[in-house]
């Protein structure tokens, strides 16, 4: 019985990198079963996964052979024993993972996120609404107990600006990016600062295509968005989870 | 490392790729709550994960929020901005790095201190100072103040 960590599926014709290790160091093996592999390691069993190294030792080996070939993360921390990997984990779902596999074939993950730069965004704001403006001249000089009421009101409003401008904009920076994915996801983000929080699939002979994209809507933003893009990654937010 | 590039003449975009590159925060987002589940798994080795997807994902809403964008909005210089044009991206930097992104941070740090936590500190400098790093609300703070 020997406890067995896994970090994803592959085709078993795919070599990982040498010396890639895993949590606690472990090496990395690879069980295959049919036309799948899964990458694995000895998991540790006398204390619970969840530190900061074994998440990015799961990160690393990931992303590290999804790098050229297309990999299926696992969720962080699933754990099998060693003889389940084929007989429980690859053997009796082979078709159904080997479909999932195919979908995501040649396809990499850019996950591409947009910030406003405040002091940018809040002075259009400020200039463009005449309510805004006043209660903010009326605030700005007096002691903040005397006027708390006006200064939760003259947030809120700038709050509410925020939000009609970042859906407003961020719908239109996804269709664009979208327009070069095979598949694209808006991740929910409460941050009313955040104009784009986006995972993309993107084949990889677009991928230059794609980061070119990325760049021009930074570049048009004219110093309003912070743009930050990650990748390319194995496709995290395009495996659902199944039973 | 986070290697940022500037082609595109100024529109510089911040990059990041996998496969060990990547820092903590962007790690915990990327995987938490990501990728296959099947039902062979054996998960019960995973504690305090849940919670910290939780944790990371508590924005303090509302009254708080609002009195944090009065302030931004207080503090703009709207009678300089005819001269102050070229300082705008060095003021930026101070207010990203004190403002919404150093919150940002400062949840999701919290968020895996908090796995610390629970794994009973394992490792030695991920047990101290949480309590102090973890944010609080501030109403509270303010409601004392009037």
């Amino acid at each position: 019985m020997t406890a067995t960590y896994v970090y994803g599926l592959t085709y078993a014709d795919v070599t990982p990198p040498n010396d890639l290790i895993g949590v606690d160091g472990a090496p990395v093996e690879v069980v295959t079963c049919g036309d799948l592999a899964a990458l694995v390691s000895a998991a540790p069993t006398e204390r619970p996964l969840g530190t900061r190294d074994d998440l990015l030792s799961h990160e690393r080996v990931v992303d590290a052979v999804a790098r050229t070939a297309t990999v299926l993360p696992m969720r962080f921390g699933s754990v099998i024993e060693r003889f389940g990997v084929v007989d429980e984990l690859l053997a009796p779902h082979l078709e159904e993972l080997g479909a999932t596999l195919s979908e995501l074939d040649g396809q990499v993950q850019y996950t591409v996120k947009g910030q406003y730069v405040r002091e940018v965004v809040l002075r259009e704001i400020v200039e463009s609404d005449q309510e805004i403006a006043a209660l903010n001249d009326k605030v700005r000089d007096e002691p903040e107990e005397r006027v708390y009421q006006e200064r939760v009101r003259l947030g809120e409003l700038v709050v509410g600006e925020l939000e009609e401008l970042r859906h407003r904009e961020g719908a239109v920076a996804h269709e664009r990016l979208s327009a070069l994915a095979s598949s694209a996801i808006v991740r929910s983000s409460p941050d009313p600062e955040q104009m784009l929080d986006s995972a993309f699939l993107v084949p990889r002979q677009r991928a230059a295509e794609f980061e070119d994209a990325v760049e021009r809507l930074a570049s048009e933003s004219t110093g309003r968005v912070r743009y930050r893009l990650g990748g390319p990654l194995a496709p995290y937010d395009f495996v659902a989870a199944r039973e | 490392m986070t290697v940022a590039s500037q082609r595109g003449g100024g529109g510089g975009v911040e990059r990041y790729t996998g496969g060990g590159s990547s820092g903590l925060a962007e790690i915990v987002e990327m995987i938490l709550d990501k990728g296959l589940v099947i039902d062979v798994f054996v998960r019960v080795s995973v504690v305090g994960i849940e919670i910290l997807t939780i944790d990371a994902r508590i924005v303090v809403a509302s009254v708080d929020t609002f009195l944090r964008f009065a302030e931004a909005t207080n503090r703009l210089d709207l009678y300089g901005k005819g001269k102050g044009g070229k300082d705008l991206p060095e003021l930026m930097e101070g207010v990203m790095s004190s403002g919404a992104k150093g919150k940002t941070g400062g949840v999701i740090d919290a968020a895996a201190e908090k796995v610390g936590e629970l794994l009973g500190g394992s490792n030695d400098d991920d047990g101290d100072d949480r309590a102090r790093r973890r944010p609080r609300p501030r109403e509270r703070t303010r409601e004392r103040e009037r």
